[in-house]
């Protein structure tokens, strides 16, 4: 008996020894280590890491939540404990915690099973045509000239290949189908057109079968997943500036590209310079800079001030707001600033009429919020009843640019108040009031192209939209009404 | 209820019958309805589980040749099909994770209900998921054309949100269970050829496939409406559902410590599944994977438990072959023979 009591206490204490030394050697090697054990995650974390090694441990892993740091300073667990991780072990040299790995109930849902296994950007997020996050963009050829271009009508040129049975142009614009768009036979390569609007394109050729990026475009980019796509701009603007053929460079810089100067260099032709630009809708400022010397557009009389108190040149795309503030003409100055400026407050500087302040501005499609400064002093739009409310200091008015669908909901005519909340104003209830009409609610919207679930809200009262039979289930179990805003519309 | 209760009386009966009628001398016609019986007797157990499954029916294919090419496009990692069903057109993903065709709920809400909503008695279906089960009267996509399909009925909003293209529905396996399919993610492509009936017995082979040497065979199987294959690390043998709905392969966290000392985990990250339901899930990659005979380098591997996954006779699924598998080289599957082609 005691001897098998001894052996116990022998197996014991070398199994304690084999723990800690396996535990030690990897407080050796001081490198941090994530794995999984006995269904739990583990992390292994040596007391000696330097800062800057922890540091990149707990952005990899994305464990800022768990005050990795405050906890090596105080050994105080409880940030440990509230994410539901176990202290294992926190001795000299090496801190193991562990937390268990959870499942997901409905990992056998198809519909949840893709959701849970899908990664990275998505194909409409990766290749828009038109989005908030494309100000500009412009081409770069070598060995062939850009692509011909006639109004919206692109032709897409693959040099040489001449060999190929046959050549499929795939790309944003016709969703990546490899059998949509083929290719005609032209002298020295091959040709497609398609009609595009101004905006930013992803395009491969395939040929025979293979795919392959435009070699000749310089212009590549990743998707993210290991494909290189090539990219054509379709532009909408051409920057002429007349004369200065001896210089030796030129370039543009302007708020699109934050100012940048020596990002867009202008191409030389035989009487000027000049750079072909796809821009965003909008009001833009730019200025050119010759041979390292800024200078205003000598072509363009459209300026507005900087904080150099000198100015930049102007160019709008789109259709122009006038904003308008009533009375006031004992004011000095009016000072609009919006989310569409960075409410810069220094630029937009209101002109006195006889009656009050006004300001024409254009501006791209878009949900705008926007306030004046009186003197000194900030006042919302008291012409404007759109306001943002429910902000703790200053609550601005808002304003729809581009509005291309109308929402209406007929009836409820006695209703006194009725909004519509949907992802397209983060599902704020009190922003989007409807106006009565006859015997309907309308309000004009602004929605991009792709899917958009909305509800309305009827005093206080929150129902799917009665005339779209379209309506997806969602978190409360009341559905949400759904319209496809298609591409290209 | 009615109906079923028909369905079983009817098969009770035969059942009474073939017993009586297989005791004298068999005849051609009566040994013909004999192995029906067997057929469907094997699946009594699970009948009224499986009643759903066995209502597809043979498909039909226009075409000059059962072989023939369908073009996909891409969402993401996923395979978009144009399918059409009755008179409603457009994208479904390709989904070997599913039993057989899922129609969004959103764009199908009309349909008649087929039945009482299932809550976890069928298939795949589980407990969390509420189906509404449904007929459709035709179902196409390339030459093929099923009639009078069942289908279910679920909210695909989420995916149609993440992918940003409106998604009608999902076709599973048992749509290609006739089929053999190659799928070229390369060139976007899938070849299908239909395993007529009196095909089964001479192994058909895609001219793809002449050329032996150029890919590995591997055995597959399909239990419960999952296509399944094994991988081996160090001496276990693993078990993996093959899905092109899948955008990461998947290992399950409860395996073996010996099956993990081969994952090295690079990331943490937060999955949100439907509902907002969020959880912490790791990615990593994995080496010295055998699947079949084939060495895989090196694999990227999400880890995650998937307790839930597991089949009712107590088997569990170790983990998922996704796109991240799949899309490594041209991928074969022959649906009648049982086998994987993976080229190489």
């Amino acid at each position: 008996m005691n001897y098998l009591k001894n052996h116990i206490g022998k197996l014991y204490s070398i199994s304690v020894l084999m723990i800690v030394s396996s535990f030690s050697s990897t407080a050796q090697s001081t490198q941090p280590i994530y794995s999984v054990k006995d269904g739990k995650m583990l992390i292994e974390l040596s007391k000696h890491l330097n800062d800057a090694a922890l540091d990149n441990f707990i952005s990899t892993f994305d464990l800022a939540d768990l005050d990795l740091k405050n906890f090596m300073k105080t050994n105080s667990t409880d940030s440990l404990r509230k994410l539901g991780w176990k202290l294992e072990r926190n001795n000299r040299d090496l801190i193991v915690i562990s937390k268990p790995l959870r499942g997901f109930d409905r990992f056998d849902n198809p519909a949840d099973k893709i959701i849970l296994t899908e990664k990275g950007a998505t194909n409409s997020e990766l290749f828009p045509a038109v989005s908030s996050s494309i100000k500009y963009g412009f081409n770069s050829f070598r060995k062939k000239h850009p692509f011909l271009e006639k109004d919206s009508l692109v032709t897409f040129f693959l040099r040489s290949n001449t060999g190929a049975k046959g050549v499929m142009l795939v790309g944003s614009f016709n969703d990546w189908n490899p059998a949509a768009l083929a290719m005609k036979k032209a002298d020295s390569g091959w040709i497609a057109s398609v009609k595009l609007s101004p905006g930013k394109y992803w395009y491969k050729f395939i040929a025979d079968g293979n795919w392959m990026i435009d070699n000749d475009n310089v212009r590549v980019e990743n998707d993210g997943r290991g494909n290189d796509n090539s990219v054509f701009y379709k532009h909408n603007v051409v920057f002429r500036l007349s004369g200065f053929e001896n210089a030796k460079k030129v370039f543009i810089s302007g708020s699109f590209n934050n100012w940048q100067p020596r990002q867009l260099p202008m191409i030389k032709t035989a009487t000027s310079w000049q750079l072909p630009v796809y821009l965003a809708d909008g009001t833009h400022t730019y200025r050119f800079v010759v041979d390292g010397r800024w200078m205003t557009d000598p072509g363009n009389s459209s300026r507005l001030p900087n904080e150099f108190n000198d100015f930049n040149s102007v160019i709008r795309i789109g259709t122009s707001y006038k904003f308008q503030l009533n009375g006031y003409t004992n004011a000095k100055q009016v000072v609009l600033t919006s989310s569409f400026n960075n409410w810069r407050e220094n630029e937009l500087y209101m002109t006195k009429t006889g009656t009050g302040w006004e300001l024409p501005y254009t501006l791209g499609p878009g949900n705008y919020e926007y306030r004046y400064r009186v003197d000194g002093k900030w006042i919302t739009d008291p012409e404007n009843p759109a306001l943002v409310t429910g902000r703790a200091k200053q609550s601005n008015a808002y304003l729809i640019i581009g509005v291309n669908h109308t929402f209406r909901l007929k009836g409820f005519s006695d209703a006194k108040s009725v909004f519509i909340a949907g992802d397209f104003n983060n599902w704020t209830p009190n922003t989007y009031a409807l106006k009565k009409e006859g015997d309907e609610w309308k309000l004009g919207v602004h929605l991009a192209p792709g899917k958009h679930t909305y509800k309305f809200i009827v005093d206080g009262k929150w129902i799917r939209d009665p005339a779209n039979k379209l309506w997806e289930q969602n978190e409360f179990n009341t559905g949400n009404s759904v319209i496809w805003f298609e591409r290209g519309r | 209820m009615y109906s079923y209760l028909q369905l079983i009386l009817s098969i009770v009966s035969i059942l009474f019958n073939t017993a009586t009628l297989t005791s004298p001398k068999n005849t051609g016609t009566l040994n013909a309805i004999v192995t029906y019986d067997k057929t469907h007797a094997k699946s009594t157990p699970i009948f009224l589980n499986k009643l759903h499954s066995n209502l597809i029916l043979d498909p039909i294919v226009i075409s000059d040749s059962a072989s023939f090419m369908i073009p996909f496009s891409r969402a993401g990692n996923l395979i978009i099909i144009k399918a059409k069903v009755d008179t409603t057109e457009g994208s479904f993903i390709l989904d070997t994770g599913a039993p057989y065709l899922i129609l969004n709920m959103t764009y199908f809400r009309d349909y008649e209900a087929t039945g009482e909503s299932e809550d976890g008695q069928g298939g795949i279906t589980g407990q969390a998921m509420a189906t509404a089960p449904t007929k459709v009267s035709t179902l196409s996509f390339g030459p093929v054309k099923y009639y009078k399909l069942h289908a279910d009925r679920i909210n695909l909003g989420h995916i149609e949100n993440s992918k940003g293209i409106k998604i009608l529905g999902l076709l599973g396996l048992q749509l290609f269970k006739e089929f053999e399919m190659i799928i070229d993610y390369q060139k976007s492509v899938l070849f299908l050829h239909w395993i007529k009936k009196n095909e089964k017995s001479i192994p058909y082979h895609h001219p793809m496939l002449k050329d032996t040497s150029g890919y590995t065979t591997t055995p597959i199987t399909i239990k419960e409406d999952k296509l399944l294959t094994y991988g081996f690390m160090g001496g276990k043998k693993l078990t993996f559902v093959i899905d092109t709905g899948a955008e990461s392969n998947v290992m399950d966290s409860r395996l073996p410590n010996k099956i993990f000392e081969n994952i090295n985990i690079t990331r943490r990250v937060i999955l949100t599944g439907t509902g907002n339901k969020k959880l912490e899930a790791l990615y990593g990659d994995m080496k010295n994977m055998k699947i079949g005979n084939r060495d895989m380098a090196s694999l990227p591997v999400l880890v995650t438990n998937l307790e839930k996954l597991c089949f009712a006779a107590n088997q569990c699924i170790d983990g998922m072959l996704g796109f991240d598998f799949l899309s490594l080289q041209k991928i074969g599957f022959n649906f009648v023979s049982r086998k994987m082609y993976i080229w190489k």
